[in-house]
């Protein structure tokens, strides 16, 4: 257990990584989207995508902490089950802070009618339609997921190398196409949206967090037998 | 115990090559080892799966009777740091340190922050932008401040100049006696690190061609100097690996332990015994390998 803590200590290190860049993203893409929202000439409400923003950047740490903090901790002597909880761990801590920021901005942004120029950054009505605590599992799961994601088709890239993740990839579009011809052909469209629409935001992070699970076991499988 | 690693059939296929060919050998404890070979010889592919970082295609491995694969216990107590060695992208020198004070439980810090300072390791350098030197530096400090129970180093010295190996070959030599350990030393400079190591481990196309005692390795061949045909007429017949003369002096390697009766005949033609160098020793054995087993693709170094 002292060994995995060890590891988010490990990760932690490059506090650039894991906390600076994306506090920079994210207090860039807030202050960007507030100038945007006051050079706009209208009282109506204004909701940009720039929140998404430090999200994306989670990606990008999951790459990072296995292409290029995996092979440092081989040196370390550490097994590659502490590697992962640990890094596994790290992912949710610096996750749960963004949650964090993102309920405090979502409350601050309520009380104050969108910072007074009915400007939405953290809240999105469908988001926080099960109040602050969904809304920041809901944030938590999509930080968390995104990082799974880049660790999963990292895992991948550092096992297989990169023609086989591009393949995996291609893969999964081919995959994603066809189920949207599935539901095309069914006539379904309405069927899935509804469903979309009765999940809610906790139902989704859920189903997430499913995804999670399964993204995360398939990465310990893969980096059981990956080399440095 | 007196082994701490124990090897049977060990072999590594890599799709293009046989990297480790069926090896068998034990390493003993609290011993300098040299491991030395050709590049592509199987050196960092033997060391990487020692310490499960890399896997064996068949046969077994024990470190302390265990296998390593997953097993922090025994993980703990060694340390290999590559030379290719990959660190965090913005980690510098010092956090590499305090993280492998963190994992490595009998590090010593003193000892760090002394061989920081004789090899004038920039702390503050993003360890990304360090010289080649200074990076093979990081690696040798956490090697030797570790005081792991078993300590590869992959050659170690790449980039580092005369005087920093210097450094090196002295602190490890120093700090091995004060709290002995086991050591495997992989190098090209043969020479350089002969005084260092007890046992020669040598590994030719994946295979192990010699596990002896440094001086019992200095046995097998000696020199002899002296004036030209008094040297010929006693190397006439004799497995002569190395020749070379200037004016009337000829200095000729032989192989072969020189008996009683060669020294007296020595003795009685004027001629001169020299020791040999291990290096030589070693590239002829080698060589006389590479003639006689198939032709060896250069490959691939894991």
């Amino acid at each position: 257990m002292s060994r995995t803590l060890n590891v988010v200590r490990m990760q932690l290190i490059n506090k650039q990584t894991y906390i600076w860049i994306p506090l920079i993203i994210l207090a860039g893409a807030f202050a960007l989207s507030l100038a945007v929202y006051a050079i706009i000439p209208s009282d109506g409400v204004k909701i940009g995508g720039g929140s998404q923003a430090p999200l994306w950047y989670f990606g990008v740490v999951g790459v990072q902490a296995l292409t290029l903090t995996f092979p440092f901790s081989q040196a370390m002597s550490v097994t590659r089950r502490a590697f992962f909880l640990g890094t596994l761990l790290t992912a949710a801590i610096t996750s749960a802070i963004l949650a964090a920021i993102f309920v405090v901005g979502g409350l601050v942004e309520k009380a104050t009618n969108g910072w007074g120029m009915n400007g939405w950054f953290f809240w999105l009505d469908w988001i926080w339609a099960s109040g602050a605590l969904g809304a920041g599992l809901f944030y938590f799961v999509l930080a968390l997921m995104f990082f799974i994601v880049g660790f999963w088709a990292a895992t991948i890239y550092k096992r297989f190398g990169s023609l086989w993740l591009t393949v995996i990839l291609v893969g999964l579009g081919v995959l994603f196409v066809g189920a949207l011809f599935v539901i095309g052909r069914l006539d379904a469209w309405a069927a899935v949206f509804t469903w979309f629409a009765t999940q809610g935001a906790v139902g989704l992070a859920l189903w997430g967090l499913a995804l999670i699970v399964v993204l995360a076991a398939a990465s310990f499988g893969t980096l059981r037998r990956a080399t440095p | 115990m007196s082994h701490v690693i124990e090897v049977s059939h060990l072999t590594k296929r890599y799709r293009e090559a046989v990297a480790v060919d069926d090896v068998d050998f034990a390493i003993q404890k609290d011993k300098i080892y040299g491991l030395l070979g050709r590049n592509g010889a199987g050196k960092t592919t033997v060391m990487s799966i020692l310490t499960a970082q890399n896997f064996a295609t068949r046969g077994t491995v024990r470190v302390f009777g265990e296998d390593p694969y997953e097993n922090a216990q025994v993980l703990s107590r060694m340390c290999f740091v590559r030379e290719s060695q990959k660190y965090p992208d913005d980690a510098l020198p010092l956090h590499a340190f305090r993280t492998a004070r963190l994992f490595f439980p009998n590090w010593n810090q003193d000892f760090a922050d002394r061989l920081i300072a004789e090899f004038q390791l920039p702390m503050k350098t993003r360890i990304k932008k360090l010289s080649r030197g200074q990076l093979s530096a990081v690696g040798v400090i956490i090697g030797l401040a570790s005081r792991a129970e078993i300590t590869f180093f992959d050659e170690p010295y790449l980039g580092l100049d005369a005087v920093a190996r210097q450094i090196f070959y002295d602190r490890l030599l120093e700090d091995y006696a004060e709290h002995p350990r086991t050591v495997i030393l992989s190098s090209h400079l043969i020479d350089e690190i002969s005084h260092l190591i007890e046992r020669v481990l040598v590994i030719d196309q994946g295979r192990i061609i010699m596990d002896e005692d440094t001086d019992t390795v200095r046995g097998l061949a000696a020199n002899i100097v002296g004036d030209s045909a008094a040297v010929d007429a006693f190397t006439d017949g004799r497995d002569v690996i190395h020749r070379e003369s200037l004016g009337r002096v000829a200095s000729v390697t032989v192989l072969g332990a020189l008996t009683d009766a060669d020294r007296e005949q020595l003795r009685a033609a004027g001629l001169d015994v020299g020791p040999v160098s291990l290096q030589q020793l070693i590239v002829r054995t080698t060589q006389h390998a590479g003639t006689a087993g198939e032709a060896h693709a250069e490959g691939v170094l894991r």
